[in-house]
């Protein structure tokens, strides 16, 4: 009897690329069928496209009005050397990561509990199918319908990087930033709708998840740092004349003298870990950008690495920022080189990934403990 | 054909029935089923007979491997859902109450998914949905989204759903409930249909009427307990109530008086009598006699089916 199961599944499996995947991909176009048929989606779509459209336009429009104004009044040392493109790749991608964020959980936090309202979840359960690959099914078909609006909006980031004379790295590192980010979303989104009965109380729960992650990792690092008072050793930094044009580019500008001191500090870097986890921390760290300290001109520093600097600031903490710690020349502003990004992204793969495994305990069958008030048909 | 060789089926197992052995479930403090015993033997339409609310979509979703019991056991056709699952699985077909349909997608798109989840082999799937369509008379309406299928159509839709993978067991609740009465006599016939291709069949249901021409047994539950399990010719055996109209009623009562039986005069919209026969050669008996002694009959028939007398009766035993 066994062996011609063991044959019946064999045979039935037979040059597949694993009968696990092949489960997974008939999920993802059972759910890419529904969603692509549905009105909504596209309807979204087009918002989407003239929004961010509309905002390009709308930052090209103020940087080219902000220009001739400086050219009028012969301004010399604005950012008429740079170029609009930096300017609106950053507006763009901030713009885009933020709505992406809002457009998630719509796409997600509903795949798992609307179909157990519409008793279609359990048609699948019945099935051959294992409640892992209704799942993976189930955030691949809203990875890929968010990814939609991300394809949406690449026109807009070539736009910015073409104008800006930035490099092809800067786009295809932001593009796959923005599809992880937007994929951890939805990850949080479906995990949470195979836990929570009720669409819209997931749906709420996944945009309080995605705020508190924009928001919310904000609020806590700035009150967590007040708990962090300490002491670090530093002596007293001698700052030279000021003298800008014979000084190196990247020269602190002083030297450390005298006996090393306990000066109060905040040990940021304990706290750091909460600001990591803010997507846009993640992003704006993973985007790459020249090495500054061999650079004479940088006045056009950008926004995107502006938030990397002050998040890896806060990562070295005092004993990397503090004017002679431990009696040495600390680099200035841009010579942060540790990324963060990697322990931020690390802590939204174990939340999004604890958040699948419980959803994934609950889609087994038999079921033994169901939510309060759901039926499984 | 060649899908369903390759599917095992309840006739190569003697046991190709399904079973259930005091199995009891428990939602928070409410107990939905307690110690009930229940089996379906294959070949057979088995009817599960309750009042709503009796426990009888819970076992069904415990058949059907959705819901695990707290206690007991199940075995569909002798093997285990919780160690053999997938042989299990692929065995069983289940129709919800809750009819659960993707609008958007067509009827021939939903089946061809839900082959596919059941791993039918790729090259077997669009003939096995084309017969499928037919068998439920969707074919002209294959290509329509589901979405603008009648309550009835839908129906149909997840009957071909449910036996899509060729199972030797199907588990159907409350098939008939929002059919119209021709769809009713079909489904009766598609289920006759499936019982002689060797499959076990249960059905649960409220509308006693039509159960007593489809199912062979019946087991009947009632606060989450098996009050009874019989076949359809032991509920008939056990006596049932006739109704009898009479041109004349008055004459009617008088002879059964005659007759020395007891009966009720029913003073319905068709004024008559009714009396409880113990089988069916004493009603041909009765009628004889009535014509012969001259009572002009106008009807003479069992009141309500076998084992809608078995139903009342528990009822009443209930009170």
């Amino acid at each position: 009897m066994s062996s011609m199961t063991e044959n019946r599944e064999g045979s039935a499996h037979r040059g597949a690329p694993g009968p696990y995947m092949a489960g997974i991909g008939h999920v993802v176009a059972l759910e890419l069928k529904q969603r692509l048929r549905s009105r909504g989606w596209y309807i979204m779509l087009a918002i989407w496209f003239a929004l961010t459209g509309l905002v390009t336009w709308l930052t090209w429009a103020s940087w080219s009005a902000s220009n001739a104004f400086q050219r009028d009044f012969g301004d010399v040392s604005g950012a008429g050397s740079t170029g609009p493109g930096s300017l609106i790749f950053e507006v763009v991608l901030a713009f885009v990561l933020l709505f992406a964020l809002l457009v998630a959980p719509a796409l997600s936090a509903n795949a798992v509990n609307n179909d157990r309202a519409g008793g279609t979840l359990a048609i699948l359960q019945v099935t051959l199918l294992e409640p892992g690959q209704i799942l993976w099914g189930k955030f691949v078909a809203a990875w890929a319908a968010a990814l939609a609006f991300l394809v949406a909006s690449t026109p807009f980031l070539v736009i910015g990087v073409a104008l800006g004379g930035l490099t092809p790295a800067y786009i295809l590192v932001s593009l796959v930033m923005l599809a992880v980010e937007v994929g951890i979303v939805c990850a949080i989104g479906v995990g949470i709708s195979a836990l929570a009965g009720r669409p819209l109380f997931s749906i709420v729960v996944t945009y309080l998840a995605v705020a508190g992650l924009v928001v919310g990792t904000l609020i806590s690092f700035g009150l967590g740092t007040g708990l962090t008072q300490g002491t670090v050793l530093a002596n007293n930094p001698q700052y030279r004349a000021y003298a800008p044009l014979q000084s190196e580019p990247m020269d602190a500008g002083y030297t450390c003298a005298g006996p090393l001191r306990e000066q109060s500090a905040m040990h940021t870097e304990r706290v750091a870990w909460t600001l990591a986890m803010n997507p846009f921390v993640v992003v704006a760290d993973a985007i790459p950008y020249p090495d500054r300290t061999a650079r004479q001109n940088f006045t056009s520093i950008g926004a995107i690495e502006g938030i990397s600097q002050a998040a890896r600031q806060a990562m070295a903490g005092p004993e990397g920022t503090t004017p002679c710690a431990n009696g040495k020349v600390q680099p200035t502003y841009l010579g942060q080189k540790t990324p963060l990004w990697p322990l931020g992204l690390g802590l939204q793969l174990v939340l999004s990934g604890l958040l699948m495994w419980l959803g994934w305990r609950s889609l087994r069958t038999p079921v033994r403990k169901l939510p309060r008030g759901t039926r499984i048909a | 054909m060649a899908i369903i060789s390759e599917q095992p089926g309840g006739q190569q197992f003697p046991d190709g029935g399904i079973t259930a052995q005091g199995v009891s479930r428990s939602f928070g403090t409410v107990r939905a089923v307690d110690h009930m015993d229940f089996h379906a033997p294959a070949g057979k339409v088995t009817a599960l007979i309750g009042p709503n609310g009796a426990g009888k979509t819970t076992l069904l979703l415990m058949l059907a491997s959705l819901l695990a019991p707290d206690q007991g056991t199940i075995t569909v056709g002798g093997l285990d859902p919780a160690r053999n699952r997938a042989e299990v699985r692929s065995r069983l077909g289940w129709m919800p109450d809750t009819l659960g349909v993707w609008e958007s997608l067509t009827a021939r798109e939903i089946l061809t998914q839900m082959a596919r989840f059941y791993r039918l082999p790729a090259s077997g799937i669009a003939p096995r949905v084309t017969e499928m369509l037919e068998r439920v008379r969707l074919t002209g309406l294959a290509d329509q989204p589901a979405r603008v299928l009648s309550r009835g159509q839908q129906q149909r839709l997840s009957l071909a759903r449910a036996l899509i993978h060729d199972p030797s067991v199907l588990l159907l609740d409350e098939p008939a409930s929002g059919l119209d009465p021709g769809s009713r006599v079909e489904l009766r016939t598609t289920l006759r249909q499936l019982a002689a291709e060797g499959k076990a069949v249960v059905v649960s249901s409220h509308v006693l009427s039509e159960l007593d021409e489809i199912a062979d047994g019946a087991v009947f539950v009632n606060n989450g307990r098996t009050v009874r399990q019989q076949t359809t010719e032991e509920a008939a055996a056990a006596g049932r109530r006739y109704a009898i109209t009479a041109a004349d009623t008055a004459a009617l009562a008088a002879e059964l008086a005659r007759l020395g039986l007891e009966f009720r005069r029913e003073e319905g919209r068709r004024p008559g009598v009714s009396l409880v026969l113990h089988n069916e050669v004493g009603a041909e008996r009765l009628l004889r006699d009535l014509v012969l002694a001259g009572v002009g009959i106008r009807s003479f028939a069992p009141a309500v089916g076998a084992l809608e007398e078995t139903y009342m009766n528990l009822e009443g035993e209930r009170r």
